[in-house]
């Protein structure tokens, strides 16, 4: 009590303004972020489904995490999704971008466009892409039928539903990594593109050699921010999917939303969440560390 | 302005007091001298049917009871009703009456302290024994040896066929063995409807691993092949046996064969719209049918068993009861309301209004309810069946035992990648696992 009597003291009278301004978010980070860290942390310990008391286990979750093939099963899935689904956004993203960045008239409307799916809901687009990938009513299908060809099974198949939902994710969220990369390309100076024009090189060998290089502090910024969204992958299979057929779109966070939610196993899947995190952690690490040393800037 | 600090705590003393009088009246009601009287809460289900009755049913109590107000508030629209209950019983919210218990979770009810024992009221078995058959009233005594629940209603899980479909196919009646549903299957698909772009199925089930939807082929067929068997005897799984090998076997025979889609429709209810044969469901269909495909020439029949079966044919109830729950703070009260919601003339209305089948029996032989199954000839059907029916057993995480069985089903049965013996010893395997975990 003393020591915090003395910082209060030591705390210039001239900067106390300053710590009533960061007050709010200090409260904010207290309630929303170090509370729920801390309480979760001692979940792990625990067994608790919110309505009976807690009880102690120590670490019989972890035991169970070690045998439980579902949550490698969801793990694996969530790294199928992100192979589909970074290469597609970037190589995407960078396309459109590249079209927008070239002066085409009515780029304003088209940036619009691109970036419109955004900020709609998530459940919104979801239910909206279940009527597009519908087997029997969905557009996708009544259009393959219009050309004499089969319907495709896309969100009942377990080969197809992952891309489906990867393909979806995708249009979801392009527009900001549109936006991403044409502040990227604006920043590049046309200097070079000169120079290298001088020296015989053609479009596509401006964009191999000038744009690309000049483009990896983007393009690492949106593969991370790609994976941990990636990561992240849950409404979509929940709503479309329950994470079928065969446990093919069972992410990671769906099968932890599962074990807390629907069967009131809080500790075990704060267990997962932490287990989960630290995953992230790895592969974000390691694939800065991959794409840094592939295209050097 | 200079105020005194006891000015200024007589000021918050008065305005905390001003702001918890509403808290106070809410379970404070005037009699009728103006005498201080008794409010509760209730919580009915959400459907509008279900409002309905409510309704009905507090204007008629609150007419005839005005010193025990009651105020009705359908259950919160959630993904289930379970979780709303349970989210209540962790914030202390909980109603003084709900009409929408499963007792699959009441397990974790009873666990969390949050319901009152019924059988702790004195005329709890009087009224009991006049309304419900013993041996079914034992299947909702919980493993303290108490009773928490009154057994209001049960929705029989039967098979609903298009009579039209059927017959223009060449199959005569309601198919009633495995095999007798394989080869009207076979016709069916196989009759004119084949190759159309929008085609004709005998049957279809949600293929996405939802666990509630097991409830509606797995777990009533499971109770009819096995002669009204539950996943648990004694505490213990115990429904890896030849029975749910075969329900699996005849399910993987249906999507096998393409009797039924491999897929989940969107376009509407395909029995309503006569683009398949038989449906799986509860007496609520009946009104569905009436309402949006009166033109439908329907007959249902008890859930297909293996061609050996012999004797009754049992199936799932879907059962929904009434509970008290633990933060009333007028048990007795409550009681009195909970035996008004099961007079004889009340489930008449539960019948004529919601379509489902009150937990009584003398359903069959009472007078007052003759009339409304001559005029609903269905109805009796499921009446006849509710005699024949099982609940959920008294166990924690049956929702993730679902999952697990769920997980199998699709497995086996919809994508043909495992065997029906190889699938129920995974299930079974997987249910022992969670049972050990939270034991």
């Amino acid at each position: 009590m003393t020591r915090l009597g003395d910082i209060v003291r030591g705390v210039r009278r001239s900067d106390r303004g300053a710590y009533w301004f960061i007050l709010p978010y200090v409260i904010f980070f207290c309630a929303f972020v170090a509370y729920p860290l801390i309480f979760s942390l001692i979940l792990v310990f625990n067994r608790w489904n919110i309505v009976t008391p807690m009880e102690w286990i120590g670490l019989k979750n972890f035991d169970r995490l070690i045998g439980d093939v579902l949550f490698y099963r969801s793990l694996l899935n969530t790294l199928t999704f992100l192979l589909i689904h970074i290469p597609l956004q970037v190589a995407v993203a960078l396309a459109l971008a590249l079209l927008l960045n070239t002066g085409v008239r009515g780029r304003g409307l088209f940036r619009a466009i691109y970036f419109l799916p955004v900020v709609v809901s998530g459940v919104a687009v979801t239910i909206l892409w279940q009527q597009i990938y519908s087997f029997d009513e969905g557009i996708l299908n009544n259009i393959l039928h219009a050309a004499g060809l089969p319907s495709v099974p896309w969100l009942v198949d377990p080969r197809v539903a992952m891309p489906s939902i990867a393909i979806m994710a995708t249009w979801k969220n392009v527009g900001i990594y549109i936006v991403l990369f044409l502040v990227g390309l604006q920043n590049i100076p046309r200097e070079l593109y000169e120079a290298a024009s001088l020296d015989g090189a053609r479009p596509f060998k401006q964009f191999l050699y000038v744009t690309l290089p000049m483009l990896n502090p983007t393009i690492v910024v949106i593969v991370v921010l790609s994976t941990i969204g990636g990561f992240s992958l849950f409404i979509e299979p929940y709503v479309l999917t329950g994470g079928g057929p065969m446990q093919s779109t069972l992410s990671g966070m769906l099968y932890i939303y599962n074990q807390a939610f629907s069967f009131g196993h809080m500790g075990y899947a704060a267990t997962l969440g932490f287990v989960y995190a630290l995953v992230i952690l790895g592969v974000v690490v390691l694939q800065r560390r991959v794409i840094e040393s592939e295209i050097p800037s | 302005m200079d105020v005194t600090p006891s000015l200024r705590r007589s000021a918050f003393a008065a305005l905390s007091a001003l702001a918890l009088l509403p808290a106070c009246a809410r379970h404070e009601a005037a009699g009728p001298a103006g005498s201080p009287g008794v409010v509760l809460t209730y919580w009915p289900a959400p459907n509008p049917q279900e409002i309905l009755l409510a309704d009905t049913l507090v204007a008629l109590w609150n007419r005839l009871h005005p010193e025990i107000r009651v105020d009705m508030q359908p259950i919160p629209v959630s993904i289930s009703t379970e979780e709303v209950l349970l989210a209540a019983i962790a914030g202390k919210t909980t109603p003084d009456v709900c009409s929408n218990i499963w007792p699959g979770a009441l397990h974790d009810y009873t666990q969390a302290g949050g319901l009152v024992r019924l059988d702790d009221f004195p005329d709890f078995d009087s009224l009991m024994s006049r309304r419900t058959p013993r041996e079914l009233l034992e299947r909702f005594r919980v493993g303290d040896g108490h009773f928490y629940e009154v057994p209001w209603k049960t929705n029989p899980v039967m098979m609903f066929c298009n009579m039209r479909l059927l017959r223009e196919a060449g199959v005569e009646g309601v198919p009633a063995t495995y095999g007798e549903y394989l080869a009207a299957g076979k016709k069916v698909v196989s009759h004119k409807y084949a190759g159309a772009a929008q085609a004709v199925w005998m049957g279809d089930r949600d293929v996405r691993p939802i666990w509630w939807q097991r409830l509606f082929d797995f777990y009533p067929f499971y109770i009819a092949a096995s002669g009204g068997r539950t996943l648990f005897t004694g505490g213990i799984p115990s429904f890896g046996d030849s029975a749910a090998a075969e329900v699996f076997a005849f399910f993987r025979e249906c999507y096998a064969n393409k009797y039924f889609p491999r897929t989940f429709f969107q376009g509407g209810d395909p029995f309503l719209l006569e683009k398949k044969a038989t449906h799986f469901s509860g007496p609520w269909e009946v009104a569905s049918i009436r309402k949006f495909a009166p033109q439908m020439e329907f007959a249902v029949g008890h859930v297909p068993v293996p061609d050996d079966h012999r004797g009754p044919v049992y199936t799932y109830g879907d059962y929904k009861n009434i509970s008290i729950f633990s933060t009333t703070k007028h048990p007795k009260e409550a009681w009195e309301f909970v035996k008004f919601l099961v007079t004889a003339e009340h489930d008449l209305l539960l019948l004529s209004i919601c379509d489902q089948i009150p937990v009584r029996g003398d359903l069959l032989e009472n007078p007052l309810f003759a009339q409304y199954f001559r005029a609903n000839p269905a109805m009796a059907e499921f009446a006849r069946q509710a005699v024949y029916t099982r609940g959920m057993d008294d166990a924690p995480d049956l929702k993730e035992i679902f999952d697990g069985i769920a997980q199998e089903y699709e497995a086996c049965a919809v994508y043909g990648r495992v065997t029906p013996v190889r699938a129920i010893s995974d299930a079974l395997g997987r249910t022992t696992l969670i049972v050990e975990w939270n034991r």
